[in-house]
């Protein structure tokens, strides 16, 4: 709860809606940070501020998020992108890890079955003439040790 | 005297390959006097690295600048602690930091076994300086910090140096290489351990008991070199993020990963000897990941702002990287029939297999953050298209993988040994889990309705419980038992298996930490071009640039803002943020002021004047429960220093088998 308060407890000033929402798909291409064009916080950067200010006007004119990105795409190729498309070779950025993960599931899955003990459980069905003669057998054994 | 350090490093190299040579003559033919002396010439190489060492320490620190390296990498107007730290502020004088840090743990090595594990020694000290001597051919040949600056035949000296990067003048760039470099470097001595064993057959596990102290001190300095790094981009960068997923900090971040793995899968090997392939494969990989780092930062291989200049040294790492993964995996393959497990599974559900589970998410983590390190290359390379991968692709990617992580870390030390019973699984968790539902229920109605903060926040809680209850617990019975208080019990619980609760101190520093990266989903920025006398406001704060001043130290120019802070009207602080011109590179550097609170930070940074207006330009973040973060670093670092503390009681764990009902009449079902 305590939590909850200290992180609501502000409202503020942010970078445009606009630049929030379609500049976090856009990567900053300065070359000298990892960043978004949302992100980027360097003053007057070279790829950014230009970007944002093209994002917006696009954004104001009334073209739609889609369109922005694809626009920005058109301009750069693919790079322009944060993260690459989930399709054609790009969908191997997704899919690789939780393949991965998935196959050492399985792994584990294989692993456990093959390490598992054997269950070993005692056999319940033993006779009253078996018990009498192993009875027998062990009265004789221990009579030797009597002598 | 400007030729001793270059002939130190040569005589070194030299000496080295001796060194590697003569122990696996020695172990070859079973003569002892070349294994000494392979021994030997270890310290013989400390001597001469330190030599050089020294060398290159007194040229920074007199600004000799008739060497290349002091030339490029300080100037005469630096402090003089800046001017050691410039020994790792460029490639030579860090590989150099490398081959100085190797040679030290060495030498510990070669000392500390004089008289123990004789029959694996002369391996180890060959596997050890056979990475020395990779790394000593990068010092005497392609990198040399010991180039001289020449016109014709006749050495030269320039008036004053190129300076250090602006940027690495700050504090924790004076530990935070070195520190780095200590975690990186070290797990070179449980690799040579584990490949000294398996190339000598040893019996038992005795590689691991060796080792564990060198894993868990590396480790340690892996994790500080890494927050340390944390930090350092934080107060320095000028946007607030600790961690951007740049290829040279994700390659940093890698051998953590499968460290840490290793810590938890060991624990397998001790206590049930089992999972000795999988630990074979972790340290090996950790080490070569740690060397992969290296050959990532120098390579050019990716673009990052943290990467030294590109060189031809990348096709050396790549020779030592595919010979060295080459034998490693031939000698594991060879040796497939030594490392069979002694004990299997009893069940899904127990301590065993949650240390699987957590292995898969740490390597899940591994592999996802490499694939995505390398994936721009990866895909230039198949389809011709450069593509980006940025902060969002790792964050969407990590953070499922983070929480369940997370989710493991509260699980996995109480589920018991062998096999949990529901009785037990109920016992421990009904109350820790009913809690973390209340809490995420409160928090929604408090209006948290951040899916991945809200998880965090209850898994955090939920893990938290889950160790208090177990220091609680134990605490109780000993205190009882021994009519003491309750904290003097909890005490002593910890010193009876410092190992134990030493991690259970760890796993609530990593819980603290994500209570801090939590945090970012409700990061505020704001960038605002302001008058002197005028204010801004972002969320609760209010602030007013007072003044602008200007001054000049002998290595920098200087301009800051005084800005006054309100909250509700009432004076909270005032903050000057500066830039800085460095005489030298004239590189315009910020340096933020940061008004640091557990709950949040007000972070200010003086980002330019702007060109028209001639007002300053200052960006405004808040960044709540970041401070978490650091403190769980020194939660984590007082539970890794609890664990190397030896337990008071020597708990031995004799690998008992329930062999069930055994008797004449058994059937066995399969």
């Amino acid at each position: 709860m305590m939590m909850a308060g200290l992180c609501l407890a502000q409202t503020g000033d942010m970078v445009p809606p606009e630049v929030r929402r379609v500049g976090d798909r856009l990567a900053c291409l300065c070359g000298s940070c990892n960043n978004t064009v949302a992100t980027c916080s360097m003053v007057g950067c070279h790829y950014t501020a230009p970007a944002r200010a093209r994002l917006s006007a696009m954004s104001k004119a009334g073209v739609s998020d889609e369109a922005i990105v694809d626009d920005f795409v058109k301009r750069e190729g693919k790079k322009a992108l944060a993260a690459p498309t989930a399709e054609g070779f790009g969908l191997a950025a997704w899919l690789a890890t939780p393949v991965m993960a998935l196959a050492g599931l399985g792994f584990i899955g294989w692993f456990i079955r093959r390490s598992r003990r054997p269950v070993v459980t005692a056999s319940p069905d033993l006779g009253e003439a078996d018990v009498a003669k192993y009875q027998q057998a062990a009265e004789r054994e221990l009579s030797r040790f009597d002598e | 005297m400007e030729n001793i350090g270059a002939l130190a490093i040569l005589l070194a190299f030299c000496l080295a390959i001796y060194s590697v040579i003569a122990s696996l003559v020695g172990a070859w033919k079973k003569k002892p006097f070349l294994i000494a002396s392979g021994e030997r010439a270890v310290i013989a190489v400390f001597g001469l690295i330190v030599v050089a060492t020294g060398i290159l320490l007194y040229a920074l620190v007199t600004s000799d600048f008739r060497y290349a390296y002091v030339a490029a990498h300080s100037n005469r107007d630096m402090p003089f602690y800046y001017k050691i730290s410039s020994w790792w502020g460029g490639q030579e004088g860090s590989l150099l930091l490398w081959n100085f840090i190797l040679i030290c743990y060495a030498l510990v090595v070669v000392l500390q076994n004089k008289k123990k594990h004789r029959a694996m020694m002369p391996y180890v000290v060959a596997t050890l300086m056979a990475t020395q001597v990779f790394f000593l051919t990068l010092n005497t040949f392609p990198a040399s910090p010991f180039q001289m600056l020449a016109q014709g035949k006749n050495i030269v000296e320039v008036q004053d140096g190129n300076g250090l990067n602006p940027l690495l003048q700050y504090w924790t760039m004076l530990i935070h290489p070195p520190i780095l470099y200590l975690g990186y470097v070290g797990f070179v001595v449980p690799f040579a351990f584990a490949l000294g064993s398996l190339i000598t057959r040893q019996p038992g596990d005795q590689w691991i008991f060796t080792t564990r102290r060198w894993a868990l001190v590396t480790w340690f300095f892996q994790s500080t070199g890494v927050i340390l790094g944390a930090g350092w981009a934080y107060a320095v960068l000028g946007w607030g993020g600790y961690w951007g997923w740049d290829p040279v900090e994700n390659v940093s971040f890698l051998p953590w990963l499968t460290s840490t793995a290793f810590l938890h899968s060991v624990m397998m090997q001790e206590k049930k000897g089992m999972m000795k392939v999988w630990n074979m494969v972790l340290v090996a990989s950790t080490f070569f990941l740690c060397i992969f780092g290296t050959f990532m930062t120098r390579s050019g291989i990716v673009a990052s702002v943290h990467a030294f200049a590109s060189s031809s040294i990348g096709t050396y790492f790549l020779v030592f990287l595919t010979l060295g993964i080459a034998f490693t995996i031939y000698m594991i393959l060879g040796r497939l029939d030594y490392l069979k497990s002694e004990t299997e599974l009893e069940s899904v559900v127990s301590r065993e297999s949650s240390f699987l589970f957590n292995n898969l998410i740490l390597l899940a983590s591994c592999f996802a953050i490499l694939w995505g390190t390398l994936f721009p290359v990866i895909s230039e390379a198949v389809t011709g298209e450069k593509v980006t991968v940025d902060a969002p692709w790792f964050n969407r990617v990590n953070i499922p993988i983070g929480l369940f992580l997370l989710f493991l870390t509260g699980v996995g030390p109480l589920l018991a040994w062998r096999r949990a019973s529901s009785e037990g699984l109920r016992r421990n968790f009904q109350w820790p889990f009913l809690g973390m539902l209340v809490l995420m229920a409160g928090l929604v109605a408090a209006g948290v309705h951040h899916v991945y903060a809200l998880m965090t926040f209850g898994l955090c809680f939920f893990v938290a419980w889950t160790i208090a209850q177990e220091f609680y617990k134990g605490g109780a019975a000993i205190a009882r038992k021994e009519s003491m208080n309750l904290v003097r019990g909890m005490v002593e619980l910890t010193h009876r298996n410092t190992r134990r609760y030493g991690g259970y101190l760890v796993h609530m520093g990593i819980v603290l930490m994500f209570i801090g990266f939590a945090g970012s989903a409700f990061n505020k920025d704001t960038t605002v071009e302001v008058e002197q006398g005028k204010s801004f406001h972002l969320g609760r704060y209010e602030m007013k640039v007072l003044s602008v001043n200007n001054g000049q130290t002998d290595n920098y120019v200087w301009q800051n803002a005084i800005v006054d802070v309100t909250v509700d009207g009432k004076p909270y602080a005032t903050l000057d943020p500066e830039r800085r011109i460095y005489s030298q590179s004239q590189q315009p550097v910020g340096a933020v002021k940061i008004h640091r609170r557990l709950n949040e930070d007000l972070y200010l940074n003086f980002a330019a004047i702007s060109s028209e207006a001639q007002k300053p330009i200052i960006q405004a973040y808040v960044f709540p429960l970041v401070s978490w973060i650091w403190i769980g670093y020194w939660v984590l670092l007082l539970g890794t220093a609890v664990a190397l503390v030896p337990s008071k009681m020597k708990m031995s764990y004799a690998r008992t088998e329930v062999v069930g009902m055994a008797g004449k009449h058994e059937k066995v079902a399969k």
